[in-house]
């Protein structure tokens, strides 16, 4: 198997890419990690005439938290990054669940977060857990910069609202509030190295007198063509006591909201029934870890 | 179109010419002739093509030579002590049975290598985490994840 | 001192890999790691239709492209080919006619691989489509679709065996079991690709063919039929091969397309296939749909078993008939049965051909057999380890198919289980959702006869001892990664007292090594066991006959050991083994040894009675303990135990190898693998991120045993390791399944939608 000839480009500068990306605009393709764009360019499933690589502008990667302000992840932060980084393990548990979901220790040592939500597939790992935390994404161009929730940002399976003269400079997610806890949970076929089955993130915050749930998102992933924010579900558990009935409820809703597909690793109903599995797992996990 | 890079390769500088849409590991099996390094399922499913890209292990099946100007990759040629006898890895793996084939050794065998080196204490588990995609299809992976405790020991005793 | 008490110096120790250091410092050769000088690359283009008939090819434009040295098509290989010298139907690229979606249809050979890839795609094919049939059933259900003109509704093999008197057995059963089983098709999954490099000589026009195969004699034979070239002009070399597992037995289409490239271009060709195509041209286990009734005694004897069984062939005839009569052999074990009645058809398909994957022809066969005995016993009350220990055959047991069991500790592997997992405490005992389940399985030991008819022995060895060569041993066997090259080294070393590392061994080489059957139905041990130890006796008694008078001690009193030559009388009066060589060779010149083996031939005359009777049998029980998520239908495995009973273990540590990999084999199709084709016939897994083999952390703990054991018509006291432990997994998961959930899964692999199902969750 054999790539099909393209121009190799490896801007250092933010600038440099932005001006590679407004001269080749629909015919270039960034690479970050290259895991997911090489083989599908073996594959033939598309081909690019410029590969502008984005791993040596230092600007692009890194993990910042500012108290009070939130986490600014680079787009082109290494996986493995995230999933060593002790911060993020102790205050973005979902995030840190699902970057360690992916592939295998060479992909994550490889593949990057910003990678991970470009491609868009609907079976990524880390957007559903993105978006449950809120985070937005920094799109910048020669023309400017602009921000907008990541859960806007992906539009459908495989397309984002990604401009051709634009790249994603970063994820900004949003500080941990107090009384709040998120989780991530999936189901695949075999252990590891899979392409999930179903996917859930899961992020609420509890208040620590009425015990009430005041904020909530829940998200699926691989139910649908993007990452699936349940707002019907998460309505029900909002401003309630989340015991038992109401975690069911909600869990049975977020099934209704899913849309799966048949494919080879399940059908669409099988994926429904677990969906609600998954939730209500998850969601009793995460309100376990409310500390 | 060809683009010239310099590479480090288990401590040997190479200034070579490569296309822009080579891939890393037909360079290493092509050009520098180091064939240890084994193209198994070509798109990046089973790890066998892992060589250590700045210690870290990596996917040479699917990654661009044009992208690894300037780093230091170590193959599977590049594992030995510096005296040619065998790295602990190695002998582990030898005396634990964990070779059969051997198609998948040398990713195997990188790959611990990068697992022991952040996690030089790994539990059973964390073993079969650190592999997780490195497949074999002779061994049933249980004499691999023996090799690797015993490396673990070996090294530590050092 | 009988051979079953005799101590052993070398054989049975954990001996490590005589080539582990070159494996893991990769500088062991695979095929794909030799380049020759002058060698350029072939490629093949397959097919995107799934049945029909060629009308044009045209090559023109890519006959233009700079690089590309030649182009063949079907035209130029027309002569039809069967690994079982059995109703040829496959040419390496399709004549007329495209019978699957991927079978190759067109060649190149060019300077690179790439410029090859680039040249395939300006190939233009024009084809007249046909209708398709993609399953067994309708295919033998109807004729208007012919997939081979010579086979009438589709059916490739129709045959019988009948022994005994089962519907009398039946009528005077308790009771008789009906039901019915599918199980999937599998690939092996070896790590290394195919790759062939030919590379022909157009002034000597001999050939030499560096190949990755299990049967190098077999492939030289086709090759020299298809080729139309006398065989010892034929030469085929084995480098390393990475895992075969039955898939490399089968001579490639890429193999003998590179044989004609080359000889078309007068330059070596390599041809290493993609993953894809090890997929879709690697022939793996033959999906079954099997109907079996069994009956019963009230006390649990078994009466008589009736199978209906039918295998889907896919589009070439490939190993149909040795799969199909060896499942015909396996139902008279491991259990005695007095009445047997199979019912065979190996029915084609326009899918991608299937062959013979580790455990040939068991899988289908143990899945039917060992649930519907577990259902007997739920309905007798009686455990279903309790049942297998009543029916299970001991040493002697002579099967009605003239088949017989010369040495068996079957019973003795029930009993390790049955004590080291606590069947009988759990099996029906734990809270819904854990279950064990019980399966055993055996397994041939060689077949009686070799794939072209001949009456030539099975194995041969020789071994040169002299100053310049040390003790070289020769033998046609092929290391697939079980580790050949080191267990008969350590025979070797054993007959001459020496060390392994002393023991030079030649093979994989069809000029320089003497004619084997070939690394398949786990015979290597065996029959080259006997061979080697024949040659190597062979030469010792010449060696000590000489020293003998050396050192002026009666020959019966000398024994080799530690090196050396010495008196069985007085150990202090001995001779260093290589000086004595050295003397031997001063004086008399080289000393040669040569051995053979021929298993014993089949005894009775019935239709398929060439297939299944073998020297010896390998046995092996197991119990699996699983947690199924009855929520999310997700099957975990808890325990796995497992006891063996593979005669004496020439190397422990191999056979440990042995058993967890075939295990882990086993699982991964009870569990997550299967090739899935479309309704538009193309194969939709065919890359290991769809079709799932397991992976690290989907191998559970094993608790294996080697059952103490010693078959005395064994050259060593060995017999068949290799392929029985995985045939037992997938009933004994299906049996776990059923004892978890009480509902029982008739269909391979056992996925969590499957599971949820039978719950009735979905």
């Amino acid at each position: 198997m054999y790539l099909q000839q393209f121009q190799y480009e490896s801007p250092e500068t933010v600038g440099d890419l932005s001006l590679l990306l407004s001269k080749y605009k629909e015919r270039a393709r960034i690479l970050a990690g290259g895991t997911d764009i090489i083989p599908n360019m073996l594959n033939k499933l598309y081909k690019a005439g410029y590969l502008i690589d984005i791993s040596g502008i230092k600007t692009l990667s890194g993990i910042e938290y500012k108290k009070g302000k939130g986490l600014t992840i680079g787009a082109a932060t290494k996986l493995d990054d995230i999933e060593y980084s002790d911060l993020i393990k102790d205050k973005y548990f979902a995030l840190y669940q699902s970057v360690k979901e992916v592939g295998s220790p060479q992909i994550r040592a490889m593949a990057t977060l910003g990678g991970n939500t470009c491609n868009a597939s609907p079976a990524a790992d880390t957007p559903p857990a993105l978006v449950a935390l809120g985070a937005g994404v920094v799109i910048v161009s020669r023309k400017g910069r602009r921000e907008m929730l990541l859960e806007d940002f992906i539009l459908g399976n495989r397309v984002t609202d990604l401009k051709p003269d634009e790249y994603l400079e970063s994820f900004q997610i949003p500080d941990v509030q107090p009384g709040s806890a998120g989780r991530f949970g999936l189901i695949t076929l075999r252990k590891a190295v899979e392409i999930d089955i179903a996917s859930i993130a899961v992020n609420l915050a509890i208040d620590p007198k009425t015990k009430k749930t005041e904020d909530i998102k829940i998200v699926l992933g691989s139910v649908a063509p993007v990452p699936l924010r349940v707002k019907k579900a998460e309505s029900i558990l909002i401003g309630q006591k989340p015991d038992d009935a109401i975690i069911e409820k909600a869990a049975k809703e977020c099934a209704d909201e899913s849309k799966p597909i048949d494919d080879i690793r399940a059908s669409a109903a099988y994926r429904r029934h677990v969906v609600s599995v998954l939730a209500k797992r998850t969601l009793n996990e995460t309100i376990n870890a409310v500390k | 179109m060809k683009k010239i890079i310099k590479l480090n390769v288990n401590d040997i500088d190479y200034e070579i010419a490569v296309d822009h849409h080579a891939l890393l590991i037909d360079v290493i099996r092509n050009s520098l002739r180091l064939t240890g390094t084994k193209k198994s399922c070509g798109e990046g499913d089973c790890c066998s093509c892992t060589v250590l890209i700045d210690n870290k292990p990596v996917l040479s099946c699917i990654t661009l030579a044009a992208a690894c100007e300037g780093k230091k990759i170590t193959t599977i040629e590049g594992m030995e002590n510096k005296d040619g006898t065998l790295h602990p890895i190695q002998q582990a793996f030898i005396d634990k049975g964990a070779v059969q084939c051997g198609f998948c050794t040398p990713g195997m065998v990188l790959a611990t290598k990068a697992l022991l080196d952040r996690n030089p204490n790994p539990t059973r588990d964390e073993i079969k985490k650190g592999l997780s995609g490195n497949l074999c299809r002779c061994t049933g992976y249980i004499k691999i994840s023996d090799a690797v405790e015993h490396a673990a020991k070996l090294l530590q005793t050092r | 001192m009988t051979e079953e008490n005799r101590q052993f110096s070398i054989i049975g120790k954990s001996v490590p890999r005589v080539n582990g250091a070159d494996k893991v410092r990769g500088r062991t050769q695979f095929t794909d790691d030799i380049s020759l000088p002058g060698m350029i690359y072939g490629k093949i283009k397959p097919a995107d239709i799934t049945h029909g008939r060629i009308k044009k090819i045209d090559t023109s434009k890519a006959e233009k492209l700079p690089g590309v040295f030649a182009i063949i098509t079907g035209e130029d290989t027309p002569i039809p080919y069967n690994i079982a010298f059995h109703l040829p139907t496959e040419t390496p690229l399709a004549g007329d006619k495209v019978r699957y979606y991927g079978e190759g249809v067109a060649a190149v050979a060019a300077i690179d691989e790439e410029s090859a890839e680039k040249a395939l795609d300006l190939i233009k094919i024009e084809y007249e489509e046909l209708p398709y049939v993609l399953g067994p059933l309708e295919s033998m259900s109807q004729d208007k679709v012919r997939i081979h003109d010579e086979f009438e509704n589709n059916v490739h093999l129709n045959g019988e065996q009948n022994f005994g008197d089962v519907a009398g057995a039946f009528k005077n059963s308790h009771f008789v079991l009906k039901d019915k089983f599918s199980t999937n098709g599998v690939n092996h999954g070896f790590l290394e690709p195919h790759t062939a490099i030919a590379d022909y000589n157009p002034d000597t026009k001999k050939l030499t063919l560096h190949n990755c195969i299990q049967l190098p004699n077999t492939t030289q034979r086709i090759l020299s039929d298809v080729l139309e070239m006398p065989l010892n002009d034929i030469r085929v070399k084995v480098p390393h091969v990475g895992g075969g597992f039955g898939g490399k037995t089968e001579v490639t289409p890429s193999a003998i397309v590179a044989c004609v490239l080359s000889k078309k271009t007068g330059r070596p060709v390599k041809i290493t296939s993609t993953r894809n195509e090890v997929f879709i041209l690697g022939k793996g286990r033959h999906p079954s749909c099997v109907e079996i009734e069994m009956g019963f005694t009230k006390d649990g004897i078994i009466t008589g078993v009736d199978l209906d069984y039918i295998i889907d062939g896919g589009a070439h005839t490939s190993w149909g008939l040795v799969i199909m009569w060896f499942s015909a052999a396996l139902v008279h074990l491991p259990y005695k049965v007095e009445n047997v009645h199979f019912k065979g058809r190996r029915i084609l398909t326009n899918k991608p051909t299937f062959g013979a994957q580790r455990g040939v022809g068991a899988v289908q066969v143990r899945v039917p057999i060992e649930c519907i005995i577990d259902e007997a016993g739920k309905k007798l009350g009686i455990s279903p380890m309790e049942l297998r220990l009543r029916n299970a055959v001991e040493s002697g047991y002579e099967a009605k198919a003239a088949v017989t069991v010369r040495h068996s500790e079957f019973k003795k592997c029930l009993e390790a289980v049955r004590d080291k997992s606590g069947f009988n405490e759990k099996f029906g005992k734990l809270p819904f959702g854990r279950g064990i389940g019980l399966a055993a399985g055996h397994y041939s030991t060689g077949g009686a006869y070799l794939l072209f008819r001949s009456y030539r022995p099975h194995s041969t060895a020789n071994v040169r001892i002299d100053a310049e060569a040390g003790v070289t041993v020769f033998t046609g066997i092929t290391d697939i990664g079980q580790g050949a090259l080191t267990v008969v080294r350590q025979m070797a070393a054993e007959v001459f007292g020496l060390d392994v590392n002393d023991i030079n061994l030649f093979c994989q080489d069809t000029t320089m090594c003497p004619f084997d059957n070939g690394t398949y139905d786990s015979r290597v041990t065996y029959g080259v066991g006997h061979a080697v130890k024949r040659a190597c006796n062979e030469a010792k008694e010449k060696l000590l006959q000489f020293t003998a008078i050396g050192m002026g001690i009666a020959k019966h009193h000398l024994e080799c050991g530690n090196r050396t030559i010495y008196s069985i009388y007085d150990p202090r009066k001995k001779i260093d083994f290589f000086d004595a060589i050295t003397r031997y060779h001063s004086s008399v010149g080289s000393l040669f040894g040569t051995g053979e083996y021929t298993p014993p031939q089949p005894k009775a005359n019935y239709e398929g009675n060439l297939i299944g009777p073998s020297p010896a049998f390998g046995f092996t029980v197991q119990a699996i303990e699983i947690e199924v998520d009855t929520d999310t239908g997700h099957i975990k495995i808890l325990n796995h135990y497992e006891a063996g009973d593979c005669g004496k273990a020439l190397n422990p540590m191999s056979v440990e190898g042995q058993v967890e990999g075939g295990i882990c084999m086993g699982i991964g199709q009870s569990l997550y693998e299967d090739v899935i084709i479309n309704e538009d016939g193309m194969m939709i897994n065919p890359n290991f991120h769809s079709y799932l083999i397991p992976g690290p952390l989907d191998m559970p703990e094993i608790e294996s045993e080697i059952v103490e054991s010693y078959d005395p018509t064994s050259a060593f006291g060995s017999k068949e390791i290799g392929e029985g432990p995985l045939c037992p997994v997938p009933p004994a998961l299906m049996n776990a399944v059923s004892d978890a959930i009480g509902v029982r899964i008739k269909e391979l692999p056992l996925t969590p939608e499957k599971v949820l199902k039978a719950l009735g969750k979905i």
